[in-house]
């Protein structure tokens, strides 16, 4: 049997110091969560006892059911997974063809409607906010799942990603399957999509967590409480029961695990899709 | 009836660069074309125009008696090997082969005999389940064949298949499209860039620069009678060597310049040359150190009439042969290619004998008319 | 390329059609319409289906409005603060750098036999870190009811729960061992999955980066009861005690010291990067990022030189004390007895007659150390007499007058600041580390072996091989941050302080025109093409510095 190949496995000592760092540094990161989960177990008159004893005196499971009592946060977990699902899915949709028609069909004014396309990036959000606010106005959008979902469902950003992602597909596999008789829809379909889908899935990880924390657009487009998403279900909240701090732990606690499952099963799409993103048009 | 016809192709990108010149050639049925010229000289262009990936700005390109310029290349009965062979990554070696006729809705059981035939052929029935990715570049190489043969089509297209094997693969997978072609015997269009693979594959050759066919003829016969300096240099390794002087009359047409004086046969081109400048050209194999055989001089010429005086300056042995390295005494370099001898002297001035079959004399400058076949 | 141009153009008309629509509506139609409301005078409340005001063109008055006019000062006050904001920016670059770096230096456990061996050794180590802790801190059987414990904590607020001595100490070992848990089991990740695992637990805080995440901050930085404050208060506690028992002079001249210190460092950084500048051994931009340096150099050296200086001055104690009792006050001279055998026990009897009912934790510590002899041996005694017998019930960070932790999100001066430092927390592991990450790796081992036989090691390889490697990736983040910067900030203030204690930016201001104070669509609009002019402007600027650094 061969001897297995070593790799470098001293443990010196700036290795190890280094480790020492990143512990200590990730419990900076893992105390506030500790400390938010021990809040959202605390009864209310506790909750200043927690800077002294560190610990709750007794523990209070019931603020989570508590929370579903005192407002309608499952309506604003549906209306978050509802508007963010919609919106990813179309967004997928609308930018995936796009993007196949600017990196996949050479056309004349190609690059022209792309560089607005890229243009449009440098705008910053704000200045979209107040004319969008007015369009969906007078489209009859206002205070609805419409406005919520169909002004983000079509976004440049998404275009620009999965073109960049198909531009690394090589032209010659569409040649091969214009010659073994496939046309433009099902090159984009049988081929392109398939060999792009870890564009897609970053596209659909950016834009899921993007709309599940969006916060602007639904504070200024949402009036109704049943229209609420979670954000702008908890800042209401917030408001509201303010002073029951263990409440709104828990609340944030929950709307924090959707992000951080989407992050456990999809991290190595994520990490790529942000080094993609970098990459110069 | 020719298989492949093309008349006054051309073509010109963004109305301004123009890639292809007047292209015209006639392919019989069965016959193994090779397009072969430097990087940019439109060969590809010209196989990706006959494919349809490409638009035709003038001409037409017939295949099978029917002009195909507005035939979208699905219809064009033809089968293309890409130079990254363009396989599909996310299918399997079996389906890679297979999508072309699934899309032309061809029964399964005809599929399957396809490919499995296909597979067999090539070597392939053990990897029919892998994807692309778990394959070598050889197999993959095998493959993209494959999924062109299964075609059953008039032609196939070859995009510098080659290229991107290492060199021992490059050599065994030539000779294997080679016993393919005489298998199938289906009319091929070969491009490269290689004029080695050009010469050992191709039926024919025809060799392009700058979008113009420079030549087309047998492998043999453009080695041996380029029309143009240019064909001339492209072909053979280690390359021809060129000689800058003039022509003139002694006894005889003489070569005179870059410090070598050689008698040239007689020809029509040749005189009408006269006190004009020149480029001598010549093979390095067409060189010995003894005067024997073809490399006695012609009838007509004194001994010693074929003779050049050079100064080897480097050797490398090849085995049998050496190449060495030699100057004249003007210093301009010539590569002679002669019979292997242990104690080849360096620096010392030598006669090596031409074999005056294969001297020729070419017109100034890069693109400079073959004297000799003009006359 | 198939097909005629024609056709070609057909087809790619139909794949874009669906995005091309949304677009027009909804991003490049909204930018020019966007930019024609700035010159009305467009408000809902005024111009809307109910009223026949028409909309009135204004030209350029909106513009005046924001930036001239009487209102000028709000505008340039919010842009204030985001420039204030944004001042976290470059210290979040340098920290995401560093975390890059180290996480590229830790190597990843190669095989998954050996990672099971890591694991199972760090599970170990855990259980033992959390037995061992447990034992340390657990305060044993609970007293017998009988004998009546001392009441130690009581929450003020509602005075519902009350604990004893023994209650509080089973709490904190409580959260001892849960703190042991927490330590080991990163501990043990890290060692199992390497850089992998800490990446994506730096990465969590920028998954989260919405009003989630923003509540939990707003709860750890109350002022009273909040975590950080919690955790500032003992630090804050043994600094004014040392400051308490030495003398003066020695905070004063250490003050002294390391304000010359900072002022020198300063002027030899400007001296050498002025010398660079005239060379032109480097360009101006990095003249530029060593002021940058400087600056941030000075406010942090000297800001601690003055407080160095000032600490002894004042009469500093912890708070978070609560008064004392006469009860707890003879607990006090019991173990001054022991402590300060030199101290007349009647004086300082007297002394603590002499203070009243509930005096305050200072007021006890000056008396008892005057009767004690007022030396500052007796001051420290004393002063751990005093603090370790006053209960720990928290009277509030307003009263007493020691070292007081900030009121953070409360108080103007420091609301800003803690938005930065939750800023750099929440950021500090997202996207710009990645993009590190990523450049790093990017960079061609050879160039490191090749300058290591040059002879290149830590700081040098890192100055002449890797900060120039990085320097496209460090040009990209620096432009999205900057654009990132000047946009942002609107969620944090509006959920963590409601837009109080001066944290209102530009995007705020935008949405309190636009959305709440009567709707004024048009005026909103022009400040938002303002600050999409100072977006432009800072974008322009970093590319004129940026293409002398990455300019090859």
């Amino acid at each position: 049997m061969p001897a297995p190949a070593t790799s470098p496995r001293r443990l010196t000592l700036a290795t190890s110091a280094i480790f020492l760092a990143l512990v200590v540094l990730g419990l900076t990161f893992v105390i506030p969560f500790l400390w938010q989960i021990l809040i959202s177990l605390s009864s209310l008159t506790d909750v200043d006892l927690l800077s002294q004893t560190g610990f709750p005196p007794v523990l209070k499971p019931g603020n989570y059911p508590l929370v579903f009592e005192k407002v309608d946060f499952a309506k604003y977990f549906f209306n978050s997974f509802f508007v963010a699902g919609w919106v990813t899915l179309l967004q997928v949709l609308t930018s995936s063809m796009a993007a196949y028609a600017f990196s996949r069909i050479a056309w004349p004014g190609r690059d022209k409607v792309f560089l607005l396309y890229l243009g449009t990036l440098m705008i910053p959000g704000v200045v979209l906010m107040v004319p969008n606010f007015a369009v969906v106005l007078a489209l009859g959008m206002f205070n609805s799942y419409w406005g919520l979902i169909i002004p983000g469902a079509f976004t440049a950003y998404g275009t620009f990603l999965l073109r960049q992602f198909m531009l690394t597909i090589p032209p010659s596999l569409d040649e091969a399957a214009s010659i073994d008789g496939a046309g433009h829809w099902r090159i984009f379909t049988q081929v392109i999509l398939p060999l792009a889908r870890p564009g897609l899935i970053v596209l659909a990880i950016f834009s899921f967590l993007g709309n599940y924390n969006s916060f602007f657009w639904p504070l200024i487009l949402t009036k109704d409480d049943n229209l609420r998403t979670l954000p702008i279900g908890l800042l209401a909240f917030d408001s509201t029961y303010g002073r029951e701090t263990p409440l709104i732990m828990a609340g944030s606690l929950m709307a924090m695990i959707p992000p951080i499952l989407v992050f456990l099963f999809l991290q190595k799409y994520l990490v790529r899709g942000i080094q993609l993103g970098a990459v110069k048009g | 009836m020719s298989q492949v016809t093309l008349t006054n192709v051309k073509k010109v990108y963004d109305g301004k660069v123009t890639a292809v010149h007047d292209f015209n050639l006639a392919i019989e049925p069965g016959e193994f074309v090779v397009f072969v010229g430097p990087s940019g000289c439109g060969k590809s262009t010209t196989l990706r125009m006959i494919a349809g990936l490409e638009e035709i700005t003038s001409g037409t390109i017939e295949i099978a008696g029917r002009v195909v310029n507005d035939v979208h290349p699905k219809d064009r009965d033809i089968a293309m090997v890409f130079q990254n062979y363009a396989l599909y990554p996310h299918m399997s070696v079996y389906k890679n082969m297979a999508f072309g006729l699934m899309l032309r809705k061809m029964p399964r059981p005809e599929i399957r005999r396809r490919v499995d035939e296909a597979a067999r052929m090539l070597g392939l029935d053990q990897l029919l389940d892998r994807k692309p990715k778990a394959l070598s570049g050889g197999q993959r190489q095998r493959v993209a064949l494959g999924r062109a043969i299964v075609r059953e089509p008039k032609v196939f297209l070859f995009d510098e298949p080659l290229s991107n094997l290492d060199a021992k693969l490059r050599v065994t997978t030539r000779t294997e499209i080679k016993n393919l072609h005489q298998r199938l015997r289906t009319t091929t269009i070969y491009v490269t860039h290689d004029q080695e693979e050009a010469m050992t594959l191709g039926d024919r050759i025809v060799v392009m620069s700058a979008g113009y066919v420079q030549q087309v003829d047998s492998p043999l016969g453009v080695y041996r009678r380029p029309v143009n300096r240019f064909v001339a240099a492209f072909l053979g390794s280690p390359p021809m060597n060129f000689l800058e002087g003039t022509l003139r009359r002694d006894s005889g047409i003489v070569f005179q310049g870059a410090g070598v004086r050689l008698r040239l046969p007689d020809a029509p081109g040749l005189a009408a040359a006269l006190d004009k400048p020149v480029v001598l050209g010549f093979r390095p194999s067409a060189m010995s150190e003894r005067q024997e055989g073809k490399f006695q001089p012609p009838p007509g010429f004194a001994r010693g009439d074929n003779a050049l005086r050079l100064r080897p300056k480097v050797i490398e042995p090849l085995g049998e042969m050496i190449d060495a390295s030699c100057e004249t005494d003007t210093g301009h370099r010539v590569i002679a290619r002669i019979d292997a001898r242990e104690d080849f002297p360096l620096n010392q001035p030598v006669d090596l004998y031409l074999d005056m079959q294969h001297v020729h004399v070419f017109e100034p400058g890069e693109f400079g008319r073959n004297l000799i076949l003009a006359g | 390329m198939i097909g005629s141009a024609r056709k070609r153009l057909l087809i790619a008309l139909a794949f874009l059609l669906p995005n091309l629509l949304g677009f027009i509506v909804f991003t490049a139609g909204p930018v020019a319409f966007s930019l024609v409301m700035s010159f009305t005078d467009w408000a809902l409340t005024r111009h809307n289906r109910y009223s026949d005001t028409a909309v009135q063109w204004v030209g350029i008055e909106n513009y005046q409005r924001v930036l001239v006019g009487d209102e000028a000062h709000l505008f340039w006050d919010y842009f204030g603060n985001t420039a204030f904001l944004m001042l976290g920016i470059p210290l979040g670059i340098a920290g995401s750098l560093a975390l890059a770096l180290m996480l590229t230096a830790l190597p990843a456990p190669a095989s998954t036999p050996r990672r099971a061996r890591y694991a199972l050794l760090g599970i170990i180590l855990t259980l033992l870190a959390v037995a061992g802790t447990w034992l340390l801190t657990t305060p044993g059987p609970p007293p017998d009811p009988a004998s009546g414990s001392e009441l130690l904590l009581r929450s003020t607020e509602t005075g519902l729960t009350d604990l004893t001595r023994y209650d509080v100490a089973r709490l904190r070992s409580n959260a001892a061992v849960l703190a042991a848990a927490a330590a080991g089991l990163v501990a043990t990740s890290g060692l199992a999955f390497g850089p992998m695992f800490f990446r994506g637990l730096f990465y969590l805080p920028s998954l989260l980066s919405g009003v989630a995440m923003f509540l939990l901050w707003k709860t750890l930085y109350r002022p009273e009861g909040g975590l950080i404050n919690a955790g500032l208060a003992p630090i804050l506690g043994w600094i004014d005690l040392a400051a308490r028992s030495s003398p003066p002079l020695l905070w004063h001249i250490a003050g002294i010291a390391l304000a010359a210190a900072t002022v020198l460092a300063a002027l030899f950084l400007v001296i050498v990067g002025l010398s660079r500048l005239i060379h032109r051994d480097s360009g101006p931009a990095s003249f530029v990022g060593r002021l940058a340096i400087v600056a941030t150099m000075l406010a942090v050296g000297l800001g601690s030189a003055y407080v160095l200086v000032q600490l002894p001055q004042r009469s500093l104690l912890p708070s978070g004390r609560a008064p004392l009792s006469q009860s707890s006050l003879s607990t006090v001279i019991d173990r001054l007895a022991t402590d300060l055998p030199s101290a007349p026990p009647d004086a300082l009897r007297r002394a603590a007659a002499g203070l009243g009912d509930t005096p305050r934790t200072t007021d006890a510590i000056s008396a008892l150390t005057a009767a004690a002899g007022d030396s500052a041996a007796d001051r420290a005694a004393v002063t751990r007499a005093v603090l370790d017998a006053a209960p720990l019930v928290y009277e509030g960070l307003t009263s007493g007058d020691g070292l007081q932790p900030p009121l953070w999100l409360v108080d103007a001066r420091w609301a800003k600041t803690a938005l930065i430092i939750m800023g750099i927390w929440a950021g500090l592991g997202g996207g710009t580390m990645l993009l590190f990450l990523a450049g790093l790796s990017n960079i061609p081992p050879e160039l490191y072996e090749a300058a290591s036989i040059d002879g290149a090691t830590g700081w040098s390889r890192f100055i002449h091989v890797t900060w120039p490697q990085l320097a496209p990736t460090t040009f990209f983040i620096v432009i999205m941050s900057t654009i990132g910067g000047l946009q942002g900030g609107f969620e944090q203030a509006m959920v963590m302080t409601q837009g109080k204690a001066d944290t209102i930016v530009l995007a705020y201001y935008i949405y309190n025109i636009a959305f709440t104070d009567q709707f004024q669509l048009g005026l909103a609009s022009a400040i938002a093409w303002v600050m999409f002019i100072l977006i432009f402007a800072m974008t322009a600027l970093n590319f004129r510095l940026g293409s002398q650094m990455t300019g090859d």
